[in-house]
């Protein structure tokens, strides 16, 4: 795969000399590799993602036709993920060692265990294929004039317009990546809750609580669901980028033009210059979503200000 | 004495969790094939899994063909058992690999401090933060297709939660009694090293690694199935998966049998790795993966790191 000379690659099969050199100088494969890394690290610095050798387009404007459709696809996912885990979670930790909590757990256990593809294709195979409900692949039926909002992201797009029909179509061709996704994901959630709910539920605080004359629906809101919350908090994030990742996956079963799928294009064909910007990308979502839990942490749990030694938490 | 009462307490306790049985069985057994496969080659397989027979294409599953044939007439069964050795073997490979990494960085940050903390952990950290499953994809790519490429490039990102693990218990190790009196008593480096330390801190990196290895066999087969890194055509449950995309809706055996056998190694070391945690009742370090490594760790069970 490692072709020696990025040139020829991106030239095409059947380029001219002069067209090869031509690229080759363009991209400065010619000149020693610490000139290479300097002139990538001042485009890069100063925000000039260059051009994509293969489409001859600019990279940031690929990145950003494309970066929407995934955010739609992860947020969405991200939040079946959190409904799914925290309320499953819960449900198994309040009826703990009943028929309820072992069929729980072996829900996330099976979920954890399944490979993301195997998923996809499940899905594919009985709601598209068996019990044709919902579409099989891509981001709205071609029967609709795609929408061209403001934000990129379909679904707010079609809703600012008021366009119900592409927004009803937009949801049924998101249901099935997104739900695969969070399924295959939600299984740490759902046992991170379970085990802070099991610390939490027979702690004296909560006695405490019923003893002050608190209602039942009370505690379980305020006292027990809260507190086990700030585990899930933190792992949220972890989750955020696993949903990211998984998206390469998803997106490729799903024809869904994101950026997962735009990646995996670039590795397959080599195409460096845009595969570096797209890893960052990936990664500036990771650390932003570490950064949303930290805040949130802090808020959920008056213990953990911010700028302060953190103490003992739990 | 009390050793052995330990150890035969361990195993009641491990053995009296089914599941954790169940894994033990499932892990043991494909192992087991593997290990057959590895040694009587196509002896043991009904069929040979890797000639052509194009008359017997894209075949049903039957009693003569268990799993059906995929589209160039391979038995899919006998292919899955060919495919054990190296689903099985490269996960355990990189997970051994990261431990030997984190088990060096991670003692070296935790018993040095310091400067050397400092600068491994900070790389540490620069790690965890990049996408696993896309960086693993870039550099496979990168290396070119082959086995052992793949697993280089599964330990170039797998490592990180390791180093977090073992410094983390390094922390808790050294600051016990036994250690400052062995230092006291004028105890070689080394010793301590070995004796006091690594003896204290390898169950907990052990049963983190069998959880581990199943997620890792995940992220490998999803290495086969988008056809990155490990050579198409290799007897690998992903890539045996990926092959088949137009025939899914006609052929949907020869996608499901593989993807289905990868869910259960899966589970079989999930299980496993789950029984080993609670039997020996360390506490896993929940700081890997955590930020905060200087705040006291949340109660949460051990994670599963890179599950995509």
């Amino acid at each position: 795969m490692l072709n020696p000379n990025p040139a020829h690659l991106w030239a095409g099969p059947r380029a001219k000399a002069s067209t090869i050199l031509a690229v080759a100088a363009r991209y400065h494969l010619n000149e020693p590799i610490h000139l290479q890394f300097y002139y990538f690290l001042h485009d890069f610095l100063t925000g000039n993602f260059g051009i994509d050798p293969l489409t001859g387009q600019s990279i940031l404007s690929e990145i950003l036709f494309y970066l929407p459709n995934t955010l739609e696809l992860v947020l969405v996912a991200f939040l079946i993920l959190i409904i799914a885990g925290v309320g499953l979670g819960y449900v198994s930790g309040m009826h703990f060692s009943t028929s309820v909590d072992s069929l729980i757990r072996t829900i996330y256990l099976v979920s954890w265990s399944m490979p993301m593809y195997l998923g996809a294709i499940l899905a594919i195979l009985i709601f598209a294929t068996y019990v044709p409900i919902l579409p099989s692949g891509g981001m709205y039926s071609l029967s609709i004039k795609p929408v061209e909002g403001m934000t990129g992201i379909y679904l707010i797009d079609s809703l600012l317009e008021l366009n119900f029909p592409a927004f009803l179509s937009g949801l049924q061709h998101l249901i099935l990546p997104a739900a695969v996704l969070a399924f295959v994901n939600f299984g740490l959630i759902a046992r991170a809750v379970r085990s802070s709910i099991l610390n939490v539920r027979w702690s004296t605080y909560v006695k405490t609580a019923r003893a002050k004359g608190l209602s039942e629906d009370e505690v379980q809101r305020k006292h027990i669901l809260r507190n086990s919350l700030i585990d899930a908090t933190s792992l949220s994030a972890v989750m955020f980028g696993w949903l990211l990742t998984g998206t390469v996956v998803v997106e490729q079963l799903f024809a869904w033009p994101g950026l997962g799928q735009f990646a995996y294009q670039a590795i397959e064909a080599n195409d460096y210059p845009v595969l570096i910007p797209v890893v960052v990308v990936f990664t500036l979502g990771v650390i932003v979503a570490n950064f949303v839990a930290d805040v949130a942490y802090s808020l959920l749990d008056p213990r953990i200000a911010m700028g302060a030694q953190t103490g003992a938490i739990a | 004495m009390l050793k052995l009462a330990q150890s035969l307490r361990f195993r009641q306790l491990f053995l009296s969790n089914r599941l954790s049985a169940l894994g033990l069985i499932i892990v043991l057994l494909s192992v087991a094939l593997s290990v057959l496969f590895g040694i009587l080659g196509k002896g043991i397989t009904p069929y040979d899994p890797y000639s052509l027979n194009l008359q017997q294409s894209n075949l049903p599953p039957s009693t003569s063909h268990y799993f059906g044939t995929d589209f160039q007439g391979r038995d899919l069964f006998s292919r899955v058992i060919a495919a054990l050795p190296i689903d099985l073997g490269l996960p355990i490979a990189i997970v051994l690999l990261s431990c030997v990494l984190g088990i060096f960085l991670g003692m070296a940050a935790g018993y040095m401090g310091g400067l050397v903390d400092e600068v491994v952990m900070r790389v540490t950290d620069l790690f965890l933060a990049f996408p696993t499953i896309i960086m693993v994809l870039a550099v496979a790519a990168t290396l070119g297709a082959g086995l052992v490429n793949a697993t280089l490039s599964f330990v170039f990102v797998w490592w990180p939660p390791y180093v977090r693990l073992v410094r983390g218990g390094v922390l808790e190790v050294a600051a016990e009694d036994f250690i400052s009196i062995s230092k006291a008593l004028n105890s070689s480096f080394y010793y301590i090293i070995m004796k006091g330390i690594l003896p204290n801190i390898i169950p907990s990196v052990l049963t983190y690694a069998t959880l581990d290895v199943g997620t890792c066999l995940l992220e490998v087969s999803i290495l086969g199935f988008l056809g990155v890194g490990i050579p198409p055509g290799t007897p690998e449950l992903g890539v045996m998966v990926g092959s088949i995309s137009y025939g899914l809706y006609t052929y949907p055996w020869q996608a499901l049998f593989p993807a289905f056998v990868t869910m259960i190694l899966v589970v079989g070391f999930s299980f496993l790795g789950e029984g080993l945690r609670e039997a020996s009742d360390v506490k896993v370090r929940p700081y890997i993966l955590f930020r905060g490594r200087k705040a006291k760790a949340p109660k949460v069970e051990p994670m599963h790191q890179g599950m995509m």
